[in-house]
């Protein structure tokens, strides 16, 4: 659906996006993440032709984006992360207002978005004034505007922005049912953790260049910290004081024997538990649990965590500060 | 699907917007009670000046220039005011981003932002018909002359307008768009007398150093005026109430073909002219709009 080809963006001497290479597949929802000036919005709006390249190719849908702006402005649909309102418009006639923008007839216009807003649960504000809305019914307005003339690839930036714990629930459920109704997808968000549960792929972009993408699993699978390892011993203690009694385990030895093993790459004791940041996959952890019991050692709990979106976007955007296009 | 025959949609919802607004109401009501008041005003004074000779309908025929440049100054002030905001005001509401992304190119903004603030204008000209009636009734105008002096504001008021728009797509704020579009228009109107007041001056320290004449050289000059908006409605004005041009006024030398020419069809060569100028600033404004965004516009992501 999306085939971003070497796509660099400058100004002047600035790189905002540098020889980007994307490519995405219809149906998929692709969340877009990186820090403040990463060139994610930048990005975004060559794609829906508010920009103009500096180099690179975009091919929606198999048409060249950058060549022929009008074509792709039919075949693209834009939720901007700011809502701008007009005073004194309803609902409905927002959504003919844009639908007259694509050429198309008011009993058109209004049975489609009779349907849209259903779809984003707006169909009772049908008459009511735009700028009375709250932030969420705005956004979500704004995703029906944007799907008025049906188009191939919706683009989202931050449509979260500024929402309530409410409203993004109501705009992630939307976006899933798009999802679910085989449209494309791109979303940039900073809340990682809700992108990572309603998108199939993402890509991390910082300083105009994509440092990963792919199946969100692949990403998270392809982080530095592969795995945490929670590790309960039985008699643990709470403290290095109570080695003298025997009954719980000298701290340092336990560091020591955990950071011997393979695949173990930082080690740290709590106050209940121990923390192994650990490379290794599935049957690598079984043998650390293994070699574990075998030293003696009271294993009396072992899970793993799953690295999440956000170490991962920290840990490949290293300490980059955002704010820099 | 596609609706061919459809208004411009911008102008269509400016219009609907618009008329929901309080704004216009107040304006149309300020307007008409600038122009009441003077009408008034002649009234009075007019009728104290015959108190003893019997009252001379015939002297409210100075109504006629007087709410006619009236008009013209509060339209000159008005439609800056109504068009500067018109794409920075999408800016400063982040709508233009969306408006963009739609098929509707930048002249098609741009030519509706245009459109609606003309509507506006012909409101305005509308509910001063009968303020304006009465210099025509009472003092000896023809209607023709009424529907002329109306098809001169429309002009200035697509001129004043584009230049407007101009503006708003160049400045980012619509205050400043304003002050600009209003700068612009002393601009060209001063700037045209001062373009003439000082050519006169060079050609006439020329011929009193060389002891020639250089004939024809004020007329050739005047010529600068035809880049004047309002030389036309003054040109108008002039005929209207004299029944004989500028031309004839000033006496241009008959024997110059082209000169006889430009001044005998003044108005409709300098409204031509001034148009196209409108055109070109229409034109660099929808460039503007759209270099606007494609080059210089860079936003945080």
């Amino acid at each position: 659906m999306l085939d971003i080809q070497n796509l660099t963006k400058s100004y002047g001497q600035f790189l905002a996006v540098n020889n980007l290479n994307l490519h995405i597949d219809k149906g998929e929802i692709f969340g877009f993440v990186g820090p403040n000036g990463a060139g994610k919005t930048t990005t975004m709006k060559i794609v829906c032709g508010l920009l103009a390249a500096s180099g690179g190719s975009v091919m929606v849908d198999g048409v060249d984006a950058l060549n022929n702006p009008d074509e792709i402005k039919r075949k693209v649909g834009y939720v901007p992360d700011f809502f701008g309102v007009y005073d004194n418009l309803k609902v409905m006639e927002y959504m003919e207002f844009f639908g007259s923008m694509y050429g198309m007839k008011k009993a058109d216009v209004d049975s489609i978005s009779e349907g849209l807003l259903e779809l984003v649960n707006l169909s009772d504000k049908k008459d009511v004034f735009v700028d009375t809305l709250s932030r969420g019914m705005k956004q979500r307005l704004c995703v029906a505007r944007a799907l008025i003339h049906n188009p191939e690839l919706l683009v989202l930036d931050e449509p979260n922005s500024g929402l309530d714990p409410r409203a993004r629930f109501e705009m992630k459920e939307v976006l899933k049912n798009l999802g679910s109704m085989g449209k494309t997808i791109i979303i940039s968000s900073h809340i990682l953790p809700e992108l990572s549960e309603m998108c199939t792929s993402i890509g991390i972009m910082e300083r105009g260049q994509l440092v990963t993408s792919g199946h969100v699993d692949d990403v998270m699978n392809s982080g530095n910290g592969g795995m945490k390892l929670h590790i309960r011993l039985a008699d643990y203690g709470s403290g290095e004081d109570d080695v003298s009694d025997g009954k719980t385990y000298d701290r340092e030895e336990l560091q020591r024997t955990l950071s011997e093993q393979p695949n173990v790459r930082k080690v740290q004791c709590t106050e209940d538990e121990v923390l192994v940041s650990f490379g290794g996959d599935e049957t690598a952890a079984a043998a650390l649990l293994k070699s574990l019991i075998l030293k003696g050692y009271a294993v009396s709990g072992f899970y793993k965590e799953k690295e999440d979106l956000e170490t991962l976007f920290l840990e490949l955007t290293g300490n980059h500060g955002g704010d820099n296009e | 699907m596609k609706d061919r025959f459809q208004i411009n949609p911008i102008l269509k919802k400016e219009m609907m917007v618009g008329s929901r607004s309080m704004k216009m109401s107040w304006a149309i009501m300020a307007i008409c009670g600038i122009l009441t008041a003077i009408v008034v005003f002649v009234l009075i004074i007019t009728n104290l000046a015959s108190s003893y000779a019997g009252y001379s309908y015939n002297s409210l025929i100075v109504l006629f220039p007087v709410l006619g440049c009236t008009e013209c100054g509060l339209l000159s002030l008005m439609i800056p005011v109504i068009t500067s905001a018109s794409i920075s005001g999408e800016r400063e509401k982040q709508t233009l981003d969306i408006m963009l992304t739609t098929p509707l190119s930048p002249m098609s903004i741009v030519k509706g932002k245009l459109m609606s603030a003309m509507m506006i204008v012909m409101m305005y000209m509308i509910a001063s018909v009968p303020v304006m009636a009465i210099a025509f009734v009472l003092g000896g105008l023809s209607w023709w002359n009424l529907i002329g002096l109306f098809i001169m504001l429309i002009y200035l008021g697509i001129y004043v307008g584009s230049v407007g728009i101009f503006c708003s797509s160049v400045v980012k704020k619509s205050i400043a768009a304003t002050i600009l579009t209003i700068v612009i228009g002393i601009g060209i109107l001063v700037g045209t007398a001062l373009f003439f007041g000082i050519g006169v001056s060079i050609i006439e320290a020329y011929n009193l150093a060389t002891g020639n004449m250089i004939s024809d050289s004020h007329y050739g000059l005047m010529l600068i005026f035809l880049f004047n908006p309002y030389s036309p409605i003054f040109d108008f004005m002039v005929r209207a109430m004299t029944n004989s041009s500028i031309y004839e006024m000033i006496g241009v030398d008959n024997s110059n073909i082209i000169f006889e020419f430009i001044y005998r069809f003044w108005i409709p060569i300098s409204m031509i002219i001034n148009l196209i100028i409108s055109y070109g600033f229409l034109k660099l404004a929808a460039k503007h709009v759209n270099v606007g965004h494609k080059n210089k516009t860079m936003k945080r992501s």
